[in-house]
């Protein structure tokens, strides 16, 4: 820790960077084309646009101290809201299944008479006809007051005194939650919005050629950002706001109830970013479940620029994000210079330019968050030492039992569900390594798993590399990937690692994934597995007189496949935490410093967890594109991260029975396929329940629930072993 | 034999110097006290002796200069360390605690773990530990588990099972009474006499000079006096640090 240097070297950094990009500004406003380019009306209205999330997400961050990565679904939301109650006069409601139509199928069964169909809870509100723009924006808005007060009471004021990740957590819940609502009630597909203003032109000096409602769009923005400043620079809320973002109990001291401002602050953010949502919406002319949401990278990047507290310096990030991205596309077009794939511009490369600027503010700034005065901190769930039983008894019994229900027993679709949740159990151990032994958050681990699944195919398919190498050699390159962004991460802590990560994950899946010189285009990046173990093939095999197979696809020895590796790899992991190293994880995870002094190297402590977390997770990637046949980028987007993220911690994030638990739920996995096949709930329910589910288990059990069971458990036979234990001291 | 050495050392935030060119010696096998009154620096002394703050000046350890070296590699050549606030690893048994202390850690013992976890290591460290502070029968019991004294008593020996050649202690009697103090004097001595060398950073002056062999005394981050027990009790100088305050605040 000797930086008695780094102030210096940190200032000339800052001074270099401020340089550089005061010289690409003026180059960039010299010259002509790129002026026009740069200032046009649609790449200022994409940064109001970013701005518009960004300020909700400074104002959340002050107020509550929450950095919330769903703001950007919360406007999606809003604006579906406020469309259907264009179109339709409808407010619709988050569409939930009648608990009690659990119990259609077992009586069904049973009984011989008419079929059971119990009704389903009423989705929806009629106002009766199509309502005009202004009861419609009311109505929506009152639906954001609500929203924010739900947010507050039921989600961030239980979760006040938990630690960074549990908040976290419950915000990319209630991101894939409101996603899957909105998919589940209108499909993924865009839903036309009325536009709330004309859109004619309108030229300004200089040449900027808007369109009427960007203009008023991006003042609206403008407008905002100024009355957030001054609302918390001039007023008595303001002041007491940031009063109790510095000192808790001196906001208490001062006669001012933190919960009741963070409660005022949310609902101020909802009703904020919904009104912003719906006038995107109005400019895009439709909405769609995925194009706002996203916006959450850019707008994060932005926050991050203003350190979540400056509202100016956020907007003005905003601004120069969205302008780049329609430079960065004139560029690709006219440049020579610029890089190239496969003869077209380099994809994605406005995506790769948030990443870079989170990078070089954390890299300068050096320090995480401004550390908000918090009254407690909270911790990360238990993480058990896995006993001699688990490792010798259950485990092998465990892997001999899905051995033989995949081989023998299992319905196609149970086998099905059954890989899914084997290469889940792996994501999921991915996960484990990383946040739940070192307590570093990574949201990209389909990254990783991508980036080895699209190697194994140019590996496998172009070079004719074997079965086992070129699965092997593709997780080696996704670990030497992790350990790149380990190296950022030495710096990085907690929520803005989970920021760099998010970024990561989303250049790669726009610069890499969607390259098509590396998905292949049309023809797909196409990964020939093994014979024995495609999975489309459908002959039987006789092995000792025992027949594998029903001539139906699945093959089962995919599931053997699966099986073995995801096995090797649980092992891998409870090895980790019962050995050194893994005591060393740990330590780091609950305090760094106090690693350090017992002579535990906490960088090289951290390199090695993301580098065997991106291992597993490529190892993963790579069985999976053998399992499809083919590597897919829809299959690695972040949004797939966040999944399964959701689902490791739901599961339980500090331990190899989480994982196996967080895999036996992952969508498509074996628990939606018994829900599907046997209770016959709907698979669009997975995704809400497990957005929901993942918000309850944060609040409720943040554990997870294999943590869950095993405190239990814990309590009691620690209470007998106690006992005695004070009769001998005593 | 001059085990420890520090020369003109100093620590700086921003333009308050916290500890201003000082200079100390710890001889091998003796417990050396640093006295000073509350915000005196004593803290901040141990955070840049062992490597959490950055200093300028001379730290040498065994005849090596660490003070370029980061706060893992001196904890590893034997600088130990104890937190105020005690810092357990709360996730860890008491015994795992300690052998986190007690283990090296190369590339090549991450790839062994992964695949022979329970291979025999040395923890010959964890036993010695637990054998000088007699806390043997707390091996296995949590962190939280615990009473406050008992956890002080874990902290040192986390400090002790990386065998260190210095254990520096910041504020071991913080929150003891006076007969508890007494009995934290006693454990010291078993350290020393177990081999290794102690600085002991503390304000409770009744402790320090019933203890130690040689003091040091710091106020606002210079070092104001040393000597031993019966020198500094007649200093004038470490009476007007301790007394002054409070004799001018009596005659006003």
């Amino acid at each position: 820790m000797k930086n008695s240097d780094q102030l210096p070297t940190r200032l000339i950094i800052q001074r270099v960077v401020l340089a550089v990009f005061t010289f690409l500004l003026l180059l960039i406003l010299v010259n002509q084309n790129l002026r026009a380019n740069f200032l046009s009306g649609s790449g200022i209205a994409s940064g109001a646009l970013i701005v518009a999330v960004a300020i909700g997400i400074v104002l959340t961050y002050r107020g509550s101290g929450v950095v919330n990565f769903s703001n950007g679904a919360i406007a999606m939301y809003a604006a579906y809201v406020f469309a259907v109650l264009r179109s339709q006069g409808d407010l619709f409601l988050p569409p939930l299944p009648n608990p009690l139509s659990l119990l259609e199928a077992p009586v069904n069964f049973f009984s011989s008479g008419s079929p059971l169909d119990l009704p389903d809870i009423p989705t929806k509100i009629s106002f009766g006809d199509t309502l005009g723009l202004f009861p419609a924006l009311t109505i929506t808005l009152l639906f954001c007051i609500l929203l924010g007060l739900a947010l507050h009471f039921l989600i961030f004021k239980p979760l006040r005194h938990a630690p960074p990740l549990t908040k976290v957590v419950a915000s990319v819940g209630i991101f894939l939650l409101l996603q899957a609502i909105v998919v589940r009630r209108f499909a993924a597909t865009p839903r036309p919005v009325k536009p709330i203003f004309r859109k004619s032109p309108i030229d300004l000096p200089f040449g900027i050629n808007f369109s009427k409602d960007q203009l008023i769009v991006s003042v609206l923005v403008v407008i905002f950002t100024f009355a957030l400043w001054a609302l918390f620079r001039f007023t008595r809320f303001g002041l007491a706001t940031r009063a109790a973002a510095e000192n808790e109990k001196g906001a208490i001291i001062l006669g001012f109830s933190p919960e009741f401002l963070s409660g005022i602050n949310w609902v101020l953010s909802t009703v904020l970013t919904g009104l912003l949502g719906i006038l995107v919406a109005s400019i895009n002319t439709a909405v769609d479940p995925a194009t706002i949401p996203a916006l959450i990278v850019p707008a994060l990047t932005a926050a991050l620029v203003g350190n979540f507290s400056s509202f100016g310096l956020t907007a003005l990030a905003g601004f120069l994000l969205g302008m780049q991205s329609q430079l960065m596309v004139y560029l690709g077009v006219t440049q020579s210079w610029f890089p190239r794939s496969g003869g077209s511009a380099f994809p994605g490369m406005d995506k790769v330019v948030p990443l870079l600027v989170i990078v070089l503010v954390l890299y300068i700034r050096g320090d995480s968050l401004p550390i908000r005065g918090g009254v407690t901190s909270g911790r990360l769930p238990f993480s058990p030492y896995p006993s001699k039983a688990a490792v010798r008894l259950w485990g092998p019994s465990l892997i001999v039992a899905t051995a033989v229900f995949g081989l023998f027993l299992a319905t196609p679709s149970f086998r099905l569900g059954l890989t899914n949740s084997l290469i889940g159990v792996m994501i999921c151990l991915s996960a484990v390594v990383l946040t739940g032994f070192v307590g570093q958050i990574s949201l990209s681990q389909m990254a990783f798993a991508g980036i080895s699944g699209f190697l194994l195919s140019k590996l496998a398919t172009e070079h004719g590399v074997p079965f086992p190498i070129a699965p092997l050699l593709g997780a080696l390159v996704a670990m030497f990937m992790g350990v790149l962004v380990a190296l950022p991460a030495l710096r990085v802590r907690g929520v803005n690692l989970a920021i760099v990560t998010l970024a990561f994950g989303v250049a790669v899946e726009a610069a890499v994934f969607k390259n098509s010189s590396v998905n292949g285009g049309l023809a797909r990046a196409i990964v020939v597995p093994p014979k024995v173990f495609d999975s489309s093939r459908v002959t039987d095999y006789k092995f000792l007189g025992i027949t594998i197979g029903d001539g139906l696809q699945p093959n089962p020895m995919t599931i053997l496949l699966c099986l073995i590796v995801t096995s090797l790899m649980c092992y891998l992991v409870v090895n980790l935490r019962r050995s050194g190293s893994g005591r060393r994880m740990l330590a780091t995870r609950n305090n760094e410093r106090a690693a350090a002094a017992v002579a535990v190297n906490v960088a090289y402590t951290k390199i090695m967890a993301f580098g065997l977390s991106a291992f597993i997770a490529g190892l993963a990637g790579a069985i999976s594109s053998y399992r499809f046949g083919s590597a897919t980028p829809e299959y690695f987007t972040y949004t797939q991260s966040l999944v399964f993220f959701a689902f490791a911690y739901l599961g339980g994030i500090s331990s190899v029975t989480g994982a196996i638990a967080g895999g036996v739920l992952v969508s498509g996995g074996l628990g939606f396929t018994f829900l599907e096949n046997i209770l016959h709930v709907p698979s669009e329910f997975t995704l809400i329940l497990g957005g929901l589910g993942l918000i309850t288990t944060a609040i409720l059990n943040p554990e997870g629930l294999a943590g869950g069971w095993s405190s239990r458990l814990n309590k009691v036979t620690a209470r007998f072993s106690h006992d005695k234990e004070k009769e001998i001291v005593s | 034999m001059t085990l420890f050495e520090t020369s003109s050392m100093s620590v700086a935030f921003g333009g308050l110097r916290a500890v201003d060119n000082v200079d100390i010696a710890v001889e091998k096998g003796k417990l050396v006290g640093l006295i000073g009154p509350n915000g005196a620096g004593k803290t901040t002394f141990i955070d840049g002796v062992t490597g959490f703050v950055p200093t300028t000046g001379r730290i040498m350890l065994d005849g090596k200069d660490i003070s370029s070296s980061p706060a893992h590699r001196r904890a590893a050549a034997g600088l130990g360390r104890t937190w105020q606030s005690l810092e357990l690893f709360d996730d860890l048994t008491i015994e795992e605690n300690l052998q986190v202390a007690a283990e090296n850690q190369t590339l090549a013992t991450f790839i062994a773990d992964a695949f022979l976890p329970l291979r025999s290591r040395d923890h010959s460290g964890v036993q010695f530990a637990l054998d000088v502070l007699g806390i043997s029968n707390l091996r296995g019991r949590m962190p939280n588990e615990l009473s406050q004294g008992q956890r002080k008593l874990v902290s040192a020996a986390r400090a002790l099972a990386g065998r260190p050649k210095l254990l520096c202690m910041d504020e071991p009697a913080a929150g003891l009474d006076t007969q508890e103090s007494q009995q934290l004097g006693l454990r010291l001595r078993d350290i020393i006499d177990a081999g290794i060398t102690i600085l002991l950073v503390d304000h409770d002056m009744g402790l320090v000079l019933n203890v130690c062999d040689y003091i040091y005394v710091i106020e606002f981050g210079h070092k104001i006096a040393e000597g031993t027990p019966s020198q500094i009790k007649k200093d004038p100088a470490v009476i007007k640090a301790y007394l002054g305050s409070a004799s001018q605040e009596s005659s006003e």
